[in-house]
Formats: structure tokens, sequence, C-alpha cells
């Protein structure tokens, strides 16, 4: 019933405390919406089309045949004119010189927005374009072609020539798959992560008020166990951050579509991610008992939890994907538990895992519970024993 | 109901101890007013009361349970929460059901006046108001023995009333009260004994209906010096004054002594500017005791 109680208050408190609301549910779903939406265009499933276009001084045989092939290997891509776009210019000289060694190829001008991906991708199928254009030109030169057979059946030949079979296996649910992620699927979780973990502000704030008003003076000397106190703190913010991971997962799924992102899908077990749910927010409530604890004032234990969530988020791969980062911070990440939840979370939405393969991230946070916890426990049964009773007259 | 045995406290690093040798026996029904100056050790003997602090001498005798309610200077409850939900919640707190649930949450609003608040939230009522709500969670616990720490402090003079009142209503119903205060009309009015600290040891033990029982006395103050020939005139009435500084206190003197130095004085220049006749206020005797420090 004392348990039941100091649980009940423990939840109005957070119902009436606006700040503590922003903080937890309006502060990770902007961050979701705001870069989802921002990184839809450079992390996505399918690369979006180039705009090029292509400048032929000396039409010929062979600039028609080098258009053809580029096209097909930039199938989305539109091969046109304009200004303030991607242009291959060829050289007038361009079918005269094709078997030319060493060779002089056409020239690529980028617009300054164009990004380093896409200059490798239009580099990439210059290069292929232009060394099938050559091959044609080798094989008319030789005899060996037919010279009855049409573009396309050039075109066709000249593929089969050039392109082999290459089988791709994906290592799926294992190592870090915030490459493969797109921005739906980095978003989510990163930022719910992140939403989860800033229980611990008002977990630690409202426990220094309750010993500066002297409640906690009071509680103490009605005798309630150590177990009493730390549960009534503990269960209410897990079950926040239940409620947190359910409504930010179900804001991806049904929020993003809505406005015009990719939508979240939740492939695999349910249990994976209640798994998932309860290891993180374990360790989340541990983290806040123990700066409940450390923290001597509202003012130190917003401090001391804002700025560990924010230094655990930029080197665990949150603000940042582990992706881009160089090897060294990479490594670095994985200290932070932040990491350690995404990367389980990615193994279940990217590479579409088990219970069994994100259960070491799960176990690493639970030990991390475990040693918060038992810290945090000692520590603030220290805090209790030393409430004093306070006199200002 | 409670006895200190030779009580001391000293806290960790300090080299003089905070409460040496504290003997009380506090009985049910009875009220104490615990006096002292700063420092004195009126804290470290509630601490210690209420469990907060081990004594590092002595020892606290219960007669039965150890059984405690304290309302503390620090407005302890909720801001957050609304006033009767702040008291639903302590009601759980000390396991309070049914019957005795319903008539102390009553007993508790009614004595507090804070029946039309129980809606408002705490933080939005006046200093007033929070000190009443702060009073009433404490009184709503069923306890033998209730700790007041300066429990009036900002709390109008309707109101004080009220919890003064209440207070009364306890020790009426045989509970014992420990009453700390620095309104020393409130403790005179409430407590039934007296206990004043200094640096740690009880100077004073005083069962107040001693201080009732006083003599009466009368009190002078004059702007300037004493009027020539006063002494003489208590001379010839055999009485005997104490000095003050700004005047003098006859400790006992009947009806003629009275009405004598009553026609001395109306015919002196000056006037004087203070002339009280009744029985010494437990101000008068605190500050006389403690060396003129409230």
């Amino acid at each position: 019933m004392r348990l039941l109680a100091l649980m009940r208050k423990e939840g109005l408190l957070l119902v009436r405390d606006p700040h503590a609301l922003a903080v937890l549910f309006i502060m990770p779903a902007l961050f979701l919406l705001l870069m989802a939406g921002a990184m839809s265009s450079y992390m996505q499933d399918r690369l979006p089309p180039l705009q090029l276009s292509l400048d032929v001084p000396q039409p010929s045989e062979a600039s028609d045949f080098f258009r053809t092939a580029l096209q097909a290997q930039l199938p989305d891509s539109q091969i046109g004119t304009g200004a303030n776009v991607a242009t291959v210019r060829l050289a007038a000289d361009f079918s005269d010189t094709l078997l030319a060694t060493p060779h002089q190829g056409p020239t690529l001008s980028f617009p300054a927005q164009f990004d380093r991906l896409s200059r490798q991708r239009l580099h990439s199928a210059v290069s292929i374009a232009l060394a099938q254009t050559r091959l044609l030109a080798y094989l008319q030169d030789s005899g060996a072609l037919d010279p009855q057979l049409s573009a396309a059946e050039r075109l066709e030949l000249i593929q089969q020539r050039t392109q082999s079979q290459i089988d791709q296996q994906q290592q799926l649910a294992n190592g870090d798959l915030s490459a493969q992620a797109n921005a739906t699927q980095m978003s989510v979780p990163a930022w719910l992560i992140f939403g989860m973990f800033f229980v611990v502000l008002p977990m630690a704030g409202g426990f220094q008020r309750e010993q500066q008003s002297g409640t906690l003076l009071r509680l103490r000397c009605l005798g309630l166990s150590l177990r009493t106190l730390v549960l009534s703190k503990v269960l209410p913010y897990m079950a926040l951050n239940l409620l947190q991971f359910t409504l930010l997962l179900a804001l991806g799924v049904y929020g993003l579509p809505a406005l015009g992102l990719e939508p979240l899908s939740l492939p695999g077990n349910p249990l994976a991610y209640l798994l998932l749910a309860i290891s993180i927010a374990l360790t989340t409530s541990c983290l806040g008992l123990l700066l409940a604890a450390l923290a001597r004032s509202t003012e130190q234990a917003l401090l001391l939890g804002g700025g560990i969530n924010i230094l655990l988020a930029a080197i665990g791969g949150i603000m940042v994907p582990k992706s881009v980062m160089p090897a060294a911070m990479a490594q670095l990440a994985e200290v932070s538990p932040m990491s350690w939840a995404l990367d389980a979370f990615l193994t279940l939405l990217v590479g579409h895992g088990s219970l069994v393969d994100i259960a070491p991230w799960c176990l690493r946070l639970l030990l991390l519970a475990a040693v918060l916890g038992g810290l945090g426990l000692f520590l603030f049964k220290q805090r209790v024993q030393h409430t004093q009773w306070t006199t200002h007259y | 109901m409670l006895e200190l045995r030779n009580l001391g406290y000293r806290y960790p690093g300090s080299e003089r101890a905070a409460l040496q040798g504290i003997n009380l026996h506090l009985r049910a029904g009875q009220c104490l007013g615990l006096l002292g100056s700063n420092g004195a050790g009126k804290t470290t003997l509630l601490s210690l009361l209420s469990t907060v602090l081990a004594p590092s001498s002595g020892e606290l005798v219960w007669d039965g349970p150890r059984s405690l309610a304290l309302v503390p200077q620090q407005l302890a409850f909720y801001a957050g929460l609304k006033v009767g939900e702040n008291l639903k919640l302590f009601a759980d707190l000390y396991r309070l059901r049914s019957a005795e649930r319903r008539e102390r949450l009553q007993l508790c609003i009614d004595c507090t006046g804070l029946a039309d608040k129980l809606q408002r939230r705490a933080e939005s009522l006046s200093g007033g108001e929070q000190r009443r709500l702060n009073f009433a969670i404490g009184l709503l616990q069923p306890a033998q023995l209730y700790l007041f720490d300066e429990a009036t402090v900002g709390v109008d003079a309707q109101s004080r009333q009220l919890l003064l009142a209440a207070v009364e209503q306890l020790t009426a119903s045989g509970k014992a009260v420990i009453y700390t205060s620095h309104y020393l009309e409130e403790v005179e009015r409430v407590a039934q004994r007296i206990l004043l600290l200094h640096e740690g040891q009880v100077r004073l033990d005083l069962d107040t209906t001693q201080l009732l029982g006083a003599d009466h006395g009368l009190l002078l103050e004059w702007p300037a010096q004493i009027p020539a020939g006063f002494d003489a005139l208590l001379s010839r009435l055999q009485l005997h004054a104490e000095m003050l500084p700004k005047g003098l206190r006859i400790a006992a003197l009947n009806g003629e002594q009275l009405a004598a130095i009553s026609t001395f004085v109306s015919a002196q220049t000056p006037l004087p500017t203070l002339m009280r006749f009744g029985r010494p206020s437990l101000e008068q005797l605190y500050l006389r005791l403690n060396g003129g420090q409230l």
C-alpha cells in the first residue's frame, strides 16, 4: 500500500511537470521527426537519381553508344541538358581516339552542391560506359563484330562481355549496421534511446526536491524501508520508459509516413523488442538512482544528467552515425550504453535479427544496470541516512 | 511515555558535545516547551527523538512501542500535489484505513482550516496556508508523541489560534507534545512544562504552573534615572527591587505596598515610561535566565 501510494505520487508529479514531459516526449519526438526528414535524402535504401548533362561537340556513332551505355549504368538518372547539373564533356575527337594509349577520357564537371557519393557514382558510371565504348571500338577495329547488329544488340553483346555475376551475401544481425540503415531506421531508435535516458533528470531532480523540502525526513521517520523508497523511484520511471518506447516507435510506424517519410517497420519477435526496452529502462533507472544519490541540488542533477546524456549520445552514434565516424571514434563509441542499445535496435530493424542476436547487447546493458544500481543503492542509502533535521529559524 | 536518560550527542569531528546529560521524563498528556537560543541543542535533541541521529551516550526509553509524529520547520510536502492529494498520500503512508482514515482526515482539515483548499496545488497556497498544510500532515499521523518545530512561522493570527488549539487538543486527549518556537507567548500558552537548553545542557526545567503561581510583581521603567526618594520608599515598605537596564522589578508586593508606590510615582516628574503589575511573563523569565538572548 505504501509503495503504491508513493508510486502514484511519482506519477502525479510527473504528469504535472510540463518541463519533464517536454524533455521526455516532445524533445525526442521532435528530434526524431527532424532528423528522419533531414537525413532522408542521404540515408535511404535506393540512391537518388543524378541530374547530369552530356556535352557532345562532335556527335558520332561512338558518342551515341557512350550515351546509351551511360544511361544503362544510371537507369534512374536523366541525361539531358541544363545549368547547375553535373556535366560529362566528350572531346571533339572522341571517336577517333578511343583506341589510343594512353587514353584521355571525358571531362567531368560538378556543381558545388554535388556530394562526394554522387561524384563517385558518376565517375564509376562514366568509367564503365567508356570501357564498353572502347571495347566496341576494338571489336569493330579487329573485325570481330558483326556489322549487321543493331545498336541495341551491340549494347547487349558488350554488356555480356563486360559484366559478371557477383554474388553478395549480407551478414545481417552482426556488427554495426548503421551504414545500412535508412534515415527512419537510424533516427527512430537513436532519438528514442536518447529520450529514454533523459528520465534521469526528473528522477534525480525529484529526489533533491524531496530532500530539500523535508519530505524525505518525514518518510525516514516513518520507518519506510530502503527497498520501498528505491522501488518507489525506479518502478514509475521504468514504466515511463516503456511508455516512451511504445509511443516513439508508434510515431515511427504511423507518424513518419504521414509526413511523406519512410515508415518504420518492426520485423522480428515482439519479445525481442520487449527485452531491449526493459534492458534500456533498467539501465536508465539505475543511472537515475545513482545521479539522485550523487547530486546535491536540483541544479546539479540537471547539469550532471543532461551533460552525461549528451556526452553518451555524442560518442555513442546517436547524433552522428558510427558508420561515418573514423575508426578510433567508432571504437570509442563502444563505451557508450546508448551505442549498445542502438546496435541492438539496428540488429532488429536492419539485420532482422532475433532475440538471441540482441542478447549480447542486452546483457551488456543489464550488467551496467547492475553496477550502476548497486553503486546507486549504496550511495542512496547513505544519503537517506544522512538526512538531517534542518532548521531555518 | 518517554524517558531520556543521560542523553548526549557529539557531532563527528566536533570537540564540544552538542548535547550532554539530558535527563527528562515526559508524561502522556504533557506538552513540553523546548526553548534555547541558536546552537543551544534544540535541533539535536529533536533529531535524537526522531531517530534521525543516534545518541552518543545515554538512552531513550519508550514506555511501549516508539510512536512519534513530527511537524518539521521545512514545508515537508509535495508542492506539485493538491492539498487533498498530499493528505491522502500521507494517510496511506501512515497506514490509515476506513473510518479512522476518514475521521483523522476530517479532523486535520478542520483543525487547520484547509477545507476550501483541498483542490488547490500546494505550491499555489500562500506561505501561511502551506504552513497549515505542513501542520495538518503531522497532525494526521496517529502517535503518542508529537514534535512541533517552529510550526507556526508565517501563519496569520487567526490561523495561529486554530493551530495552537489543535496542540492543546492533543495534550487534552492524552498525547505528549514537544513544542519549540521562538514565539514565547505560544509556548507559554500550550506548554505545561518548559525545558530551557543552554550550550547543550538543561538550564531550566520548569513546570509552568510554577510560573503561573509566581507572586505578582511590579515592573517600572523611567526615561532617565530612578527618581530620588524611591529607594527610601522601598526601605520603608520593606521591599526589595531587582535592577534592570531601564528600571527595576519588584518581585512580590501586596495591595497596600502597590498603592503606596503608585502614589509616590504619580507625584514625580517625569512619569514612568512603563508601569506593569502582574505575574512575570515567560519572555521575562527566559531573558533573565538566558542572559538577555532570545
